[in-house]
């Protein structure tokens, strides 16, 4: 196969941890092992870290926007550095990711001249912004050959908002780094006291940190040698409190680094996402399934999808401790079930591996590029005439 | 007074003209996608006369899908050439492409026995070479289908309609047909 000069361009500083950027980090390493060249223009703050192949677009500006806060990039200064990085690239594709999102990869848009093509992670309801900002997006909008959506409900978002329609092309993870990671004893259970994982900021609501402690009495109460191992950032001791647990109902773990996660998912007996919403795709999930660990998920349609709608792990009514109670007791007393779900779910993680997702990227990057493309305007081709 | 009519005849014409440059950009969009479009389709029907000529599938399916392949790679009108690209709905050549669709997905059968199919050492390459001519196929119309949308939309746009700016191109039409061999 040919190879392809990619510029992947992302709107959030590269020196914050987020979805979007793992994923642009992960398809820009994958493409170059497939020999392309790559080249990602990203915000940032500190320059003096960035890996080799990419480059700042400049300082951000904490906004809010779509109601939470994003750190972006724009600008006089930001707009210079987005056109000299696609004059100097001479890509063969451009490729943006959240291309809506106030910051260099709207800016992109209107100066880029190879074909683009957009991806939009963000899955929302009905946002005040975006309707008002609809007309000035549409002309920048035409300029994508091709959208790509992270899940269904990003693309639903896609379809009601922008109008038009976007081809679903997963979220990737290294499946094979979680499947062969090896477990920790510490935190293996047994059958009489098996573990239960949480992983996620434990002050934010959304992380439905709450929704699982509601449930720790009653599952207890069946099994009472169940441990519940809770990792994130946060102060456990305001969760507990409010929650009205004691201090060693769970055992907490800290901001975990990211190889204790790959042994923290191979370790796990059962993994709870308890999530109550802003979730557009789920990829934690994919992680927990790629690790080995059984999972029970709240009922979000992101989620569901991931989960084949119950084949690969069991599912609870979003918010209801009651009813993640009942699904974590039958998890833990029908282990044969719960063995039968781990096994489908480890096959069925395949769609979402990087190897697969990188291929399909890739055959959207042969169809934008196959046409051989005129980059003139109308009006140089009326005064300069057509070649 | 006349230099305020001079200001809002100017700005008239930038809005005009800044429409004008989007229907030109959309309607290449529309017309290269369309070309990337029939390539594919053609990929995809020489893929699946491919995997007929190794003989792997039943011999009736081989017929079949030979025939349909043969048909959309060559009999069917095409896409791209003549003179009313834009405006040909290319209806006749849906039919004959969903009709290959559905030959195919009869002739590969349920997923136990495309694994069967995969496991073979001489039909698995020319299955490869399919799925992904297929799944490219599917990409080609979904993109051109957008640009056409997105053309249509602007096209009633009414400035766009009132001064022209669209020319004597022909309003497009979206390209229909089941795409769907390995669902």
């Amino acid at each position: 196969m040919k190879t392809l000069r990619v510029g992947l361009l992302t709107p959030y500083a590269w020196d914050v941890p987020g979805g979007v950027n793992y994923h642009v980090r992960d398809l820009a390493e994958n493409l170059m092992a497939r020999g392309h060249h790559v080249q990602v223009l990203a915000p940032s703050d500190d320059e003096s870290d960035l890996p080799p192949y990419v480059t700042s677009a400049g300082g951000t500006v904490p906004v809010n926007y779509n109601g939470s806060t994003a750190r972006v990039a724009f600008g006089p200064l930001v707009s210079r550095r987005v056109e000299t990085w696609l004059r100097d690239g001479a890509h063969d594709v451009v490729h943006i990711h959240e291309p809506i999102v106030p910051s260099v990869g709207l800016i992109a848009l209107r100066a880029a001249t190879a074909p683009v093509v957009g991806t939009f992670h963000s899955s929302q309801e009905r946002s005040r912004a975006m309707i008002i900002a609809n007309p000035f997006l549409q002309p920048g909008l035409e300029r994508i050959s091709a959208r790509i959506a992270v899940s269904e409900a990003a693309r639903r978002t896609v379809v009601e908002h922008l109008g038009g329609d976007a081809v679903v092309i997963p979220n990737g993870v290294e499946v094979d780094r979680f499947a062969n990671a090896s477990p920790d004893p510490r935190w293996q259970g047994s059958a009489e006291a098996p573990t239960i994982g949480f992983l996620g900021r434990l002050d934010e609501p959304r992380k439905g940190l709450q929704v699982l402690l509601g449930a720790v009495t009653a599952v207890r109460r069946q099994s009472p040698g169940a441990r519940f191992l809770v990792a994130g950032r946060g102060d456990i001791d305001d969760a507990l409190r409010d929650a009205g647990l004691p201090r060693d109902a769970v055992e907490y773990l800290g901001e975990i680094s990211e190889s204790d996660k790959l042994a923290l998912f191979a370790s796990l007996d059962l993994y709870v996402a308890p999530q109550i919403g802003g979730e557009s795709f789920g990829i934690v999930l994919v992680e927990a399934m790629s690790g080995g660990a059984g999972v029970i998920s709240s009922d979000l349609v992101a989620f569901r999808a991931v989960l084949d709608d119950g084949a690969s792990g069991r599912i609870f009514r979003t918010g209801d401790s009651a009813d993640l109670a009942r699904v974590l007791i039958e998890a833990i007393e029908q282990p044969e079930e719960t063995e039968r779900l781990r096994r489908y779910a480890r096959t069925a993680v395949g769609r979402f591996d990087w190897g697969t997702v990188a291929s399909r990227v890739l055959d959207v990057y042969a169809m934008v590029t196959a046409a051989p493309s005129d980059h003139r305007g109308l009006l140089e081709r009326i005064f300069r005439g057509r070649r | 007074m006349a230099l305020i009519a001079i200001g809002v005849v100017a700005i008239v014409g930038l809005v005009l003209v800044n429409l004008a440059q989007r229907v030109d950009r959309l309607h290449r969009r529309v017309i290269s996608s369309r070309a990337v479009l029939e390539a594919q389709l053609v990929r995809r029907a020489e893929t699946a006369g491919n995997l007929a000529r190794t003989g792997r599938l039943d011999a009736a399916s081989t017929l079949i899908v030979a025939e349909a392949a043969w048909n959309a790679a060559v009999q069917a009108p095409r896409l791209v050439g003549g003179a009313s690209d834009l405006a040909d709905t290319g209806m006749e050549r849906g039919l004959v492409e969903s009709e290959l669709t559905i030959d195919l997905r009869a002739a590969l059968g349920d997923a136990e026995d495309l694994t069967a199919l995969r496991a073979d050492p001489v039909a698995a390459a020319p299955l490869a070479d399919l799925e992904q001519a297929a799944y490219r196929a599917q990409l080609a119309r979904r993109f051109h289908n957008d640009a056409v949308v997105a053309t249509q939309r602007l096209r009633q746009n009414p400035l766009v309609r009132v001064f022209h700016l669209a020319g004597r191109a022909a309003m497009p039409v979206t390209f229909e047909m089941d795409d769907d061999v390995f669902r």
